[in-house]
């Protein structure tokens, strides 16, 4: 099982949990059974073009995901994945 | 106290008057309370989609839900994530930390607004998973447009508290 941390905006489908445990051999495979117990998830996460939203990083473990093979990076037991919105901010 | 070089705070208030009245934003990197560098980042709020905006606080919402897409850069701005991820990457390469975040307030005072403050208490909610150090916010405040402040803060259990900067050569 992989653990994925939950973005404050998207607790709300998640019942308020900021973390929970999916099953799932890619990132790609995580989002879509995220999406499976928690429907609504990957439309905020993905663009219509399917690509993960500008706003939006996936780290595994540390590391961005565009940094490895992006939705099929490959994930191990013990890993864990992190949805995290870039900062924003304004006056 | 924080240490930044007087070119990087000339650069900070350049990017915001080059941005204006749009919000700048952008990333600054350094090791312990001294910055030494720093990376713009664009300011995509313009582009961002009616149920993209649902991640900023209901007063900010409904404030950009009245404005137009290029209005909306002006009273808020949402960092590119990838840019963002490559300016990371870039920091780490040098082994130096994420030190901080700038932004400029175009019409209103250099300190932290509630939605920077709510944002700012989100990020700090998973930092510590990923390693990143407590990070300093920077606003530039193009209030007054021939003498732009800079300020510098902690963002702490909801609370902004003023770290004085100190300019170096």
């Amino acid at each position: 099982m992989i653990k994925v941390r939950i973005p404050t905006p998207l607790r709300p489908m998640t019942g308020g949990k900021s973390e929970v445990e999916i099953a799932g051999n890619t990132v790609s495979e995580i989002i879509d059974n995220l999406n499976s117990a928690h429907p609504g998830i990957k439309e905020r996460v993905y663009d219509e073009q399917g690509e993960v939203r500008r706003f939006i990083n996936i780290y595994v473990n540390e590391e961005d995901i565009r940094f490895l093979t992006g939705k099929d990076t490959p994930l191990k037991d013990g890993d864990e994945v992190s949805i995290i919105p870039a900062i924003a901010g304004g006056a | 106290m924080l240490a930044i070089p007087s070119s990087i705070i000339r650069n900070m208030i350049a990017h915001a008057r080059e941005l204006a009245p749009h919000e700048c934003c952008g990333i600054l990197s350094g090791t312990a309370s001294a910055i030494t560098g720093y990376y713009r980042i664009t300011n995509i709020l313009a582009e961002l989609s009616e149920q993209e905006l649902s991640r900023f606080d209901g007063a900010k919402l409904s404030d950009l839900h009245r404005l137009s897409p290029e209005e909306r850069a002006d009273i808020a701005f949402q960092m590119d994530a990838r840019e963002m991820a490559m300016a990371q990457r870039d920091i780490r390469s040098k082994s130096l930390d994420l030190l901080g975040f700038y932004h400029s307030h175009t019409f209103s005072p250099a300190r932290p607004s509630q939605t920077d403050i709510t944002i700012a208490m989100e990020f700090e909610s998973y930092r510590a998973k990923l390693n990143f150090p407590e990070p300093f916010h920077l606003i530039i405040s193009l209030e007054h447009i021939e003498q732009p402040v800079v300020r510098a803060y902690r963002i702490q259990e909801s609370k902004a508290t003023e770290i004085p900067i100190q300019t170096m050569p």
